[in-house]
């Protein structure tokens, strides 16, 4: 099967250039620029960095609630495949584990050098505070990623190399540790529904605290909201799993032709589509709550501010109520159209608008503080601008994430179980 | 059916020895549950438990306050910090009928404090006497605490420590080591001195080596400090006597033990009024 995979090639009159190499050579140098920033905020520490004491959380945080809602497609799947037992999802889910690794993975090491103390990273695992939504979310993630590793570890398995590869009989103890691995990996694969039902309890508490860890901020105001939490849940399924149609309609449908069936895939948009519709929904009754049928004075004064500096209620009624409403409808609609060129172009919508949600939360309340004077309380600007540091540690974890996901592309088989029944 | 075929085989490798282990897990989570409870009922109890019944607080007389910064100057040389490193901020604010007076705002010390709440690790806690206190062993620098505090009352150690804050020696001695860069720092209430001062039996509030040094180094005493609990403490007779108090942002419920004389309106409106 790993033979009939098509790669993007360029041709040059009669010679065909396979593209691949030069993409990951690209993004190694991408990684690699990054990790001169990595190496500098290490070594001075947060000072190189645009953050203040009125800005303490910036681009980092952004790109690692991003990237966790990037891979809010993989509890969503896991429970398809392993409770539900939908067979003909089952490689889809494969991939779904993946992203939701990536996802994860790119979030806790964005997060490492966002710390002031990076080697204190283990302390919330033994210094308890159950009280801390920040807690929660942590315990969460490091239990979440060791619960996709472990539904990850039979998916890379499959590839051959890892059972033909000469050094298995020349060196023997490779050989059987590679057998313990075997058995181990099978292990896991049979307690995959109990993963499943880890993941998504571990997967749904903290796309929700992360709304959560906002939204139980009384003095920001803006922040201050009951369902924010219920927001970062449904726009991570929406985003994650749009991205899961996009990455699944290029690996299954154009890598590799014929290997999942299209009305799957068209399922997979619909089920996009459906949740996009409810969050937005959900979210235009949620600003209908704090905007309209209410009024408070420092929600209409913190929007109001940040209108002036940037596109804030454009990039809300446009970017996370109008275009996800078209998209919703379009992808609610996969079967009648039946044209994965739109479909996929579309699917970005829901993705974008995950992303521009978690951006706009995180800095709307941190750049429009209120102010404490007992008298004449006041809404203070506050500016914040990302040194080249955040960008380079930034375009580093989005690098690995992309070259992570290139390999998986090309060299993750992506086995159904029904090739060993048939 | 196709689908009935492919599954039970599947299904009948469930039963048994996953029911087992579905079991197992339960009975690990419902452990882990009685680990969480544990843990919060004995961080209740150290709440609660309260050496002398001593809770610690301050009053501001804002009219009394001249915008000098000293209690800023004395604090930056007590805790050995470099300018940019603010615990204590004064501004200058307008009252509703556009009066100035100025601000000086020290940590609130609030009783149900948001950092304390969101704090991941315990790093930022309660001490028995009120006090919000840091284990800057134990902060990782996530600056959640900063985000919650209503008040910015919070400063994170961007750079690397100072040697010797500018400030020393015209306001003061350092009198607590140094933190180290990356965690998140704040005013204690000069705790040190609390502690040391009960130890060889001073009244803090009342002598100068147990008080706060921005208490202490007021030059128009507009701070005063004490124990609220203590009817006699000197800021339970200033606040039986001050007609009224406010606290910032009350609405949040934060419940600060900073309290403040809100300024007097001047002669001319009290007039105004009258007439």
């Amino acid at each position: 099967m790993i033979n009939n995979i098509r790669y993007p090639t360029l041709r040059l009159g009669k010679t065909s250039i396979d593209l691949f190499p030069f993409w990951i050579g690209l993004l190694s140098i991408g990684f690699l620029f990054g990790l001169v920033g990595a190496f500098v905020v290490l070594r001075d520490g947060l000072d190189v960095t645009g953050l203040s004491n009125a800005v303490p959380w910036g681009l980092w945080i952004s790109i690692d609630l991003s990237a966790i809602s990037m891979g809010g497609s993989a509890f969503v799947f896991g429970v398809i495949v392993y409770i539900l037992r939908i067979k003909r999802f089952e490689v889809i889910g494969k991939l779904a584990v993946l992203l939701g690794f990536l996802g994860y993975s790119t979030a806790g090491m964005v997060l490492l050098f966002d710390l002031g103390q990076p080697l204190r990273f283990w302390h919330p695992i033994v210094f308890w505070q159950p009280h801390s939504l920040l807690w929660e979310v942590t315990m969460c993630v490091v239990l979440y990623l060791n619960v996709l590793l472990a539904e990850l570890l039979p998916i890379v398995l499959e590839h051959p190399i890892f059972k033909t590869h000469p050094w298995l009989t020349r060196y023997r103890l490779l050989g059987n540790l590679m057998n313990k691995v075997y058995s181990f990996s099978a292990w896991l694969h049979k307690a995959g529904p109990i993963l499943a039902i880890a993941g998504l309890t571990l997967s749904l508490l903290h796309q929700a605290s992360l709304g959560a860890t906002y939204s139980v901020l009384a003095g920001r105001g803006i922040w201050f909201n009951q369902s924010a939490p219920v927001q970062f849940v449904l726009s991570a399924m929406s985003g994650g799993i749009a991205l899961l149609f996009i990455t699944s309609v290029f690996i299954f449908r154009v890598m590799r032709s014929g290997m999942v069936s299209d009305s799957a895939l068209y399922d997979v948009a619909r089920l996009a589509g459906g949740i996009t519709l409810l969050l937005t929904y959900l979210r235009v009754w949620d600003w209908a709550v704090t905007n309209y049928y209410s009024f408070d004075r420092e929600i209409f004064l913190q929007t109001q501010i940040l209108d002036t500096i940037a596109p804030y209620s454009l990039t809300f009624w446009l970017g996370q109520a109008l275009l996800p409403v078209i998209a919703g409808s379009i992808l609610l609609a996969a079967k009648s159209i039946k044209n994965f060129r739109y479909l996929m172009a579309v699917a970005v919508i829901p993705i974008i608008a995950a992303i521009i949600t978690r951006w706009n939360y995180n800095f709307a309340g941190l750049i429009a503080s209120i102010s404490y004077d007992p008298f004449t309380p006041n809404i203070v600007l506050n500016s914040y601008t990302p040194t080249w540091v955040e960008f380079a540690v930034g375009t580093m974890v989005i690098c690995y994430w992309m070259l992570a996901f290139s390999l998986a592309a090309r060299f993750l088989p992506f086995k159904s179980s029904h090739d060993h029944h048939e | 059916m196709e689908k009935d075929s492919e599954n039970k085989p599947a299904g009948k490798n469930v039963s048994r020895r996953d029911l087992l282990k579905v079991g197992a897990a339960l009975l690990g989570v419902t452990g882990l549950t009685q680990f969480v409870g544990l843990n919060t009922l004995k961080v209740r109890a150290s709440e609660t438990i309260d050496e002398g019944g001593r809770k610690w607080g301050m009053l501001i007389d804002i009219n009394k306050c001249i915008g000098c910064n000293y209690c800023t100057y004395a604090c930056q040389a007590i805790n050995n910090l470099a300018d940019d490193m603010l615990y204590n901020v004064v501004t200058a604010e307008e009252t509703q009928s556009g009066e100035e007076f100025f601000l000086s705002r020290p940590c609130m010390q609030c009783a149900e404090a948001p950092c304390v709440h969101v704090c991941p690790v315990e790093a930022t806690y309660y001490r028995p006497d009120g006090i919000v206190a840091m284990n800057y062993d134990r902060c990782i620098g996530c600056r959640y605490c900063q985000v919650a505090c209503p008040y910015g009352a919070r400063v994170f150690n961007w750079k690397e420590p100072i040697e010797l804050s500018p400030k020393v020696p015209d306001f003061g001695t350092p009198e607590l080591k140094n933190r180290p860069r990356g965690v998140v720092e704040k005013c204690h209430f000069c705790s040190h001195r609390i502690d040391e001062g009960l130890e060889n039996g001073l009244t803090p509030g009342v002598d100068a080596q147990a008080t706060p040094a921005c208490v202490v180094v007021c030059p128009t005493n507009a701070r005063i400090f004490g124990d609220t609990n203590d009817p006699q403490s000197p800021i339970s007779i200033a606040r039986a006597e001050a007609t009224v108090t406010l606290r910032l942002r009350e609405e949040l419920s934060t419940e600060p033990r900073v309290y403040y004389i809100p300024p007097n309106p001047k002669p001319e409106t009290q007039e105004e009024a009258g007439s």
